[in-house]
Formats: C-alpha cells, sequence, structure tokens
C-alpha cells in the first residue's frame, strides 16, 4: 500500500524539480527584470509546492505543516513580485521593449513621480 | 520502493545545489540592484526547496518547521529591501 504514495511522491518530485529548473533557466535568459519576475515567481510557487505534497504524503503527521507552508508561500510569491516590481519601476529600471505602459500616466496623475 | 524514492531525492538535491550555486553566483554581478535582489529571493526559495527535501530524506519533521520560518523570514526581508530600494528610506 505504500508504494502508491511513493510513487505520486516521486512523481510530485521530478515535476517539481522541472518546475526549478524551468525558472532558474528563465532567470537567467530573460532579458530584463519585469519578465525574470515570472520566472522566479513559478519557481516559488509550482516548484516547492509540488515538493511539499511530495512531503506531505511520504512522512506520516506533517501534513498540518505542509499546509501552512503551502498557504504562506501562496501568499508570499505575488506580493514579493509585486513589491520587487514597484521598486524597480519607482527605480527606472528600463523595460525591455515595452508595449503598454500604464502606470506611467497613473503615476503623474496623484503628484508622486518615479524618483 | 523507498530506495527509489531516495534515489530520486538525492538526484533533486543535486539539481538545486548547482541551481543554487547559479542563483547565489547571480546576487553579486545583477545588471542593477532590484535584479540582484531577485537572485536573493531566488536563493531564499531554492534554500526552502533543499529542506523540503532533507525532510523527505531524513523523514524528520524538524526541517519543516525551520523551512517555516525561513520562507516567513524572507519575505519580511525581500519587502524591506525592495521598499528601501525604492524610496531611499528606510521606513
Amino acid at each position: 500500500m505504500t508504494t502508491i504514495l511513493e510513487i505520486l511522491a516521486i512523481i510530485a518530485i521530478t515535476i517539481g524539480t522541472a518546475f526549478t529548473v524551468i525558472g532558474v533557466i528563465g532567470f537567467h535568459r530573460l532579458p530584463d527584470v519585469y519578465t525574470r519576475l515570472h520566472a522566479t515567481g513559478k519557481v516559488g510557487v509550482f516548484g516547492v509546492v509540488l515538493l511539499l505534497s511530495a512531503t506531505a504524503l511520504v512522512t506520516s503527521g506533517a501534513w498540518s505543516k505542509v499546509l501552512v507552508l503551502i498557504a504562506l508561500l501562496l501568499i508570499v510569491g505575488p506580493v514579493t513580485a509585486h513589491a520587487l516590481s514597484s521598486a524597480a519601476y519607482r527605480l527606472g529600471v528600463p523595460m525591455q521593449s515595452p508595449h503598454r505602459d500604464d502606470l506611467q500616466a497613473m503615476m503623474h496623475q496623484d503628484g508622486r513621480s518615479t524618483e | 520502493m523507498t530506495e527509489l524514492l531516495l534515489i530520486v531525492a538525492y538526484i533533486s538535491l543535486g539539481i538545486h545545489t548547482v541551481l543554487l550555486s547559479y542563483a547565489i553566483w547571480r546576487v553579486w554581478n545583477g545588471e542593477n540592484p532590484i535584479d540582484r535582489l531577485l537572485a536573493s529571493e531566488l536563493v531564499g526559495t531554492l534554500v526552502l526547496s533543499v529542506l523540503v527535501l532533507i525532510t523527505l530524506i531524513e523523514r524528520s519533521n524538524l526541517f519543516l518547521d525551520v523551512a517555516l520560518g525561513l520562507a516567513a523570514l524572507s519575505f519580511i526581508g525581500i519587502i524591506a529591501f525592495a521598499r528601501y530600494a525604492a524610496d531611499r528610506r528606510m521606513f
């Protein structure tokens, strides 16, 4: 009976590690900071959450901690990405070939310029 | 069947150490401060997944508490750094 759980854990580990590898490759190759945030967001959410589900399957009695960690990670990921991108935008980090820049109009409306 | 799980866990641990070394190398020579901050966030996340893998291998719940603390503290640190980088004043 335990082998079924372990097979599921093995599959979850491989998929989680694959997501992490893809995320770091994206972090290496993408042109500017804003697109790189997509890559690290994937690593933080998909990679670790799948690994956590694998540990929940295998270790006994750890599922409560795993649920707390998964909830924390799902909150932390987007918030840090948002904070980093707004900090980069305020610092004036250039965008690579931007198609739309909605924040530019909004920014000068409320009087706070980017500097 | 359990040794297959251990083999997969060790392979994944090896891959994570390689990624971790790249992310750490990227911390000090990113092209702008936010990029280096992003690399340090990636380092935090990768260390978190290494901790989770260790709980898989050791089958002890201790490392999950460490991972919880690390996730919370790296989140606060990244937010504080991003805010300081944007406004040049602490709070």
